[in-house]
This record gives C-alpha cells, structure tokens and sequence, in this order.
C-alpha cells in the first residue's frame, strides 16, 4: 500500500468516524443546542436543550400538522395565563371558516403568526415577531375600521395601538373601556394604601423565645444534625407551628428513630418542599426562574429508543450503556443557573442555582430576603438597582420598623410574585409571568389595590419611571380613560370588550 | 368520508337532543341541509330557554340577578348571545366538521357584522323574508361550504331592551317577535 493510499483511506475512515460521533450525539440522546437554527426569545432558552419539549411533530408532517401541534406546545405551558388573561383574541375565535379573509392577513389561528421563535433579530419584546402596527391588518378596514367607529382614533396611527398602554393584543382585563370608565377619576393613592392579602400574610406574631425553648425541649433530631441556630429559626418558623419538625423535611416518612435515622438527609430535595407547597411549586415551574421544572419537558432521549427508531431492535447493552456515558443528555436539566440568565444579572451572583432554598433559608422563615433581598443579590438591571431608597422601598422599611400596618411596604414579591387568597390559604404566585408583561397585567391583581386606574396606567407606560422603581410621578399620559368617559353616556350601559 | 360521519353522527346527536332519536334523523346519506336545520334547532332551542327561562326571568321580570356582558367583573349572568357564542368555540375546538356563528346587520359588536357576501345575502334574506331559511354554497379558504343562514328572532323582551338601549348598538327600534340577525351554519362539502 502506497502512503498516499493509505492515508487516503485514514482520512475517510477518520471523517466516517467523526462525522458518525457527531450525528450520533446530535441524534441519539445528545445535546442538540447546536441545531437550533436562532436564539430563542424570554425564558424559552431554558428549553433549548431539548427540541421535543416543542417540536413534538413526527419526521416530514405536513405544514398544517406541524403549526397545529406548535399551538398545543405553546398551550401546555401558556393555557393558564391565556385563561386568566380573558384572552382578547383566542385562537378559537379565528378557526371559523368565516374568518378565511383575515387568515391571509394574519392568521390568528396559529400563535407563530404573531410569534415566531429562534428570530432573534426580528423579536420585539413580548416575543412579537410582526412589526408593531399588526393591527392594521384586521382593524383598518370595512365595519372594522377603528378609525371611523370611534371619534377619537381618527388621527391615530396603527403603531399606537399596542404599545401606548391603551390596548393589548391578549390581555384587556385592566384596558376595557366599562372598565376605564368604572374605575375613572379615581385618586393617584388611596386613602389607606395597604395590599390586603399581604396584610393578611404579614400579619403574624412574633414567637415567644420561652415558648420556643420549650417547643425545642421536646423535638429529637439527629445529633449529628443538630444545629442551635437552626432549631431556633426553624422553631420560630410557620414550620414549627404546624408541626413540621425536623424529619418532616429531613427524612420525609420517618416516623420512629430509627427510621429518621436511617432515612436522615443534611440536604432534602426540592421536591420536599414541594410535597406541601403545591401551589408554589407549581406557579415556580410556570415562571421564569422555574422553567426547567416544567412537566411537560421532554424527557430524556435513551439511546436504546434511538437505537430502536433507527431499525436496531435489540442493541447490546454494553453499546447502550457506552452510548449514554458518553451523551449524556442534559434532559432534564438541572436548575437554571444565575449564569445562564439572559437578563441582567450580578456577576457575583454567577454561582447560584435557582432552587427554593436560593431565596427561602431552609429554616429562618425570613420573607423579607424571600421578597426583596434574594431578588437585589441577583438582578442588575435598572429597575432593581434602583429599589432600594425608592418610595416604596421607603413603605416596606417603615412597616418593618412598625410605623406602618402590614400591607403597607411593596416589595419585589408584592408586585412579581403577588398573593392571592382562597377559600383555604394565601399563596404566593411564584410565575412571575402573570404581572410582567404586558406590564398592564400588574394593575389589577397589584397597582389597583393601592393607586387609582389612571395613575396606574400612566404610570406603567413611563419607561423612566419604571426604570426608577416609580420615585416620582409618570411624566406622560394615556387618554384611554378620558376618552372612553367621553365616548360613554351614560356610564352604567354595557359596551363591547 | 370521515367528514361525512362525522356530520351524520352531529346529526343524531342533534337529533338525539331535540326529537328524541327520531326515526328519519338516524338515515344513511342525510343532506346538508338536513343536518344543518337539525343542528339548528338544538341550538335555537337552547338559546331560547336560556333567554326565556333564565335571563328574562331572573334579570328581567324578577330582578334579582343581572345579565352583563362583563359577567365575571359583574358576578353576573352571561348574556344569550356569549351563551351561545362559546357553545360555538367550543364546538370549533372539538371538531371542524360544521362550525356556526350568530350574526346581524345590526351588531353590537362590528365583529358579528356579515364578512362574506354570503352571510350579507343571506342575513338580508332572513330579514326580509320571515319564516324563511336561506341555504347557498361558498369557498372560504380553499375550501367549499354548504352554508345554511337561519333567522334570529327576539324572543324575549331581554333581547330587544339589551339591543335598543345599548350605545354601540347601530338599530334602536327592534320589537319583539322582530329578526334582529341570523345564525349561519357551515358544513364543509366532501370532495
């Protein structure tokens, strides 16, 4: 064999082989980021590492399969905020035929028409991929013509519509006009400006340190594990008082000595807490700093049922397991890291996880880092900086100080992560995507407790006073309300949503 | 032919609601316009015992509940006209076999005004020749419909009073027993 042949041959045999690998972790159960044909937008980079959380069409479908099944994905996570939002426009209200014309102008049977992924280059914000006049294309003509029913939009222009705190696309809930016009002429502030589901949560006694130390008297922990700072947080902590004691979390199922002994953890899972905090956990998985818990992710790829799919029904075990050692799939992923968020964030912070314990002590119950300083240790953009010395920082301050009743000071969570109350408890809204954007979604479970209708609107639609945590009055107005009182004579009679 | 069950199975589900399983509704083959009149009178006779027998009654003659368009803001009951209109989303998120809509020359809302020539024909159709039914045939979207355009009548003062007193609401003057706009019915045709 001549050299040259031979290194002919080494030079397929390589590229065979390298090429091979290649596919293989791309196609077998490896990490496939490097298909993705465009970043893609918000906290959706938390899924780019496994394509079939949303690409869950079989090879060659059709074009229509391949839309409709991309409106199921977006549902399973967005079905709830959609709900919620009383959605202005749901895809349900575009599927009859009668529609057929506005299809061809924007097909509002698809959520792609309007939000298209891995475009970084054309994505606005809320993940809009059509230039910000879309509304043009149903409401500009015939009986449809916004500008001829209505008095006031005559001079208008398409690119107003969306993006001037007047309308949204989805979410009107806070923007109907028999809603401007109950809530018109309200004042700035209320007289009392208390939030009264954070009333009611923040209302609690302070524990008596005697009664603690009886409580602690009377608890067994491992001694390995005994800690007194631990047990005098935990035994002033709403754990202590409904009787979650040590093994509670620690060694979940226990119930005789021996038992917690043998089954004793120094560091329970997430899904401990999450085994009584449903609703927190739930809401955590919806949101942002959740995402990668969401139970509708892919599931891992096993190279035995890529191995199956490809025509190989019984691989050997020892191929198998060398296959997954060697890709080992980032399905499902660990927590989402400070580091890989895409908002600005606090180069310190880089180390951190975002688990419950990241912002919740396992045992101090300290909601005051859970509201404000857990979120100050990681965001860095302009509106958190700015916090801290804003009024209603200042709010927050004097209620921790007992110069203002609990409710008063606004914190992080009291507008991000706002409570609700039921029938059965208070819970905290940990998907932060319910107040954020469009951020006129914030005004009725959050600014509407508080302030008035026109303030909160206006306030909402001043970029520089949201960028200074609201220090200071909005320096722009939003007609809306004026206009709608104008157009509604008398008040009390319905109108259209 | 999947369309076609689907439609005969509408069929006697309608008719299973209406007429007690009649004989003649359970037929092989039925027409378009056949299943399109049954599908109908389930649907208007269910609007109208909910206008008559629930929103007439409890907002209208005995007041102690009322009827809002902004139901949940107001703890209110939903209008018969959202009543039947998310029946119809509803149903358009099952199946895409037949699909219905409640439309007027009238409207409240300009997104009930006619948009095809068709429901324009048809709705005046309606209004002008009462008692009568208006059936034609149009392709929407590359696909070719029986279309079927039924007149709505008020049937309750709740309906005109609403209508008459609301200010987006471009006719003022209904009365009852009057056509104040149609249901329109669209059954894909095979082939």
């Amino acid at each position: 064999m001549t050299r040259n042949r031979f290194l002919w041959i080494l030079w397929a045999l390589a590229t065979v082989l390298i090429a091979g690998s290649a596919l293989a972790r791309l196609y077998i159960a490896g990490d496939r980021t490097v298909l993705l044909p465009g970043q893609t937008a918000g906290a959706h980079h938390q899924l780019e590492i496994a394509c079939e959380t949303c690409h869950t069409s079989a090879p060659f479908a059709s074009a229509a399969k391949l839309r409709k099944d991309i409106n199921k994905t977006c549902v399973t996570c967005h079905k709830e905020d959609l709900k919620a939002a009383d959605d202005s426009h749901p895809l349900k209200k575009f599927t009859n035929p009668r529609m057929a014309a506005y299809w061809e102008k924007i097909d509002g049977r698809f959520c792609i028409s309007c939000h298209a992924e891995h475009q970084p280059e054309t994505t606005l914000p809320m993940m809009l991929t059509l230039q910000g006049d879309y509304c043009i294309a149903c409401h500009s003509e015939g009986q449809q013509d916004i500008r001829k029913d209505r008095e006031s939009h005559a001079e208008l222009t398409f690119d107003t519509c969306a993006g001037s705190g007047c309308h949204n696309y989805h979410d009107n809930r806070a923007l109907y006009e028999d809603f401007l016009v109950k809530h018109a002429g309200q004042p700035w502030l209320a007289e009392t400006p208390v939030h009264p589901v954070e009333a009611l949560a923040r209302t609690r006694p302070a524990p008596d340190p005697a009664a603690i130390e009886a409580y602690l008297a009377g608890v067994s922990a491992a001694d390995a594990a005994r800690s007194e700072t631990a047990a005098h947080d935990w035994a002033a902590s709403a754990h202590a008082g409904a009787d979650v004691g040590c093994a509670g979390c620690h060694a979940a199922g226990a119930e005789t000595d021996a038992q917690i002994a043998a089954a004793w953890t120094d560091t329970p899972a997430e899904t401990v807490c999450a085994t009584c905090h449903k609703g927190e956990a739930k809401t955590f998985a919806l949101g942002r700093h959740g995402t990668r818990r969401h139970p509708e992710i892919a599931e891992p790829r096993s190279a035995k049922s890529a191995l199956k799919k490809l025509g190989w029904k019984k691989p050997p075990e020892a191929l198998v397991s060398a296959l997954d050692a060697y890709l080992t799939d980032p399905a499902p992923p660990a927590a989402m890291s400070v580091a890989e968020g895409r908002v600005p964030l606090k180069p310190e912070a880089h180390g951190e996880t975002l688990t419950c314990s990241t912002c919740h002590a396992p045992h101090r119950q300290d909601l005051g880092f859970a509201a404000v300083g857990a979120c100050v240790s990681c965001h860095d953009d302009d509106h958190s900086r700015a916090y801290e010395g804003s009024p209603h920082h200042l709010l927050w301050q004097a209620e921790l100080a007992g110069d203002l009743p609990p409710g008063s000071g606004v914190t992080c969570a009291t507008c991000h992560m706002p409570k609700t109350k039921s029938a059965k408890a208070i819970t905290t809204n940990h998907n932060q995507n319910d107040t954020l954007r469009p951020n006129e979604k914030m005004i009725r479970p959050v600014c509407a407790e508080c302030h008035g209708l026109g303030f909160a609107i206006d306030a909402l639609a001043d970029p520089a006073l949201i960028a200074n945590n609201f220090s200071g009055q909005p320096d722009r107005h939003v007609e809306s309300i004026d206009w709608a009182v104008n157009r509604v004579e008398p008040p009390e009679q319905g109108t259209n949503q | 032919m999947n369309a076609k069950t689907g439609k005969i199975k509408a069929a006697m589900l309608g008719a299973a609601l209406t007429l007690g399983a009649a004989p003649q509704a359970m037929a092989e083959g039925m027409g378009y316009q056949t299943v399109s009149d049954l599908l109908h009178l389930v649907m208007n006779s269910d609007r109208t015992v909910y206008t008559r027998m629930i929103v007439n009654r409890l907002a209208n003659e005995e007041g102690v509940i009322k009827a809002s368009e902004h139901f949940i803001d107001d703890k209110a009951l939903v209008l018969p006209a959202q009543m039947f209109r998310f029946g119809a989303e509803m149903v358009a998120e099952e199946t895409d076999a037949f699909s219905y809509s409640l439309l007027s020359l009238w409207p409240i809302n300009k997104q009930n005004a006619p948009a095809t020539p068709l429901e324009e024909e048809g709705l005046t159709f309606v209004a002008e020749n009462p008692g009568e039914n208006f059936y034609g045939e149009e392709e929407l979207g590359g696909t070719t419909y029986f279309t079927a355009v039924y007149a709505d009548v008020a049937v309750a003062a709740a309906c005109t009073s609403c209508h008459n007193d609301h200010k987006d609401s471009p006719r003022t003057d209904f009365e009852g027993g009057d056509v104040m706009g149609g249901v329109v019915i669209r059954i894909p045709i095979d082939g």
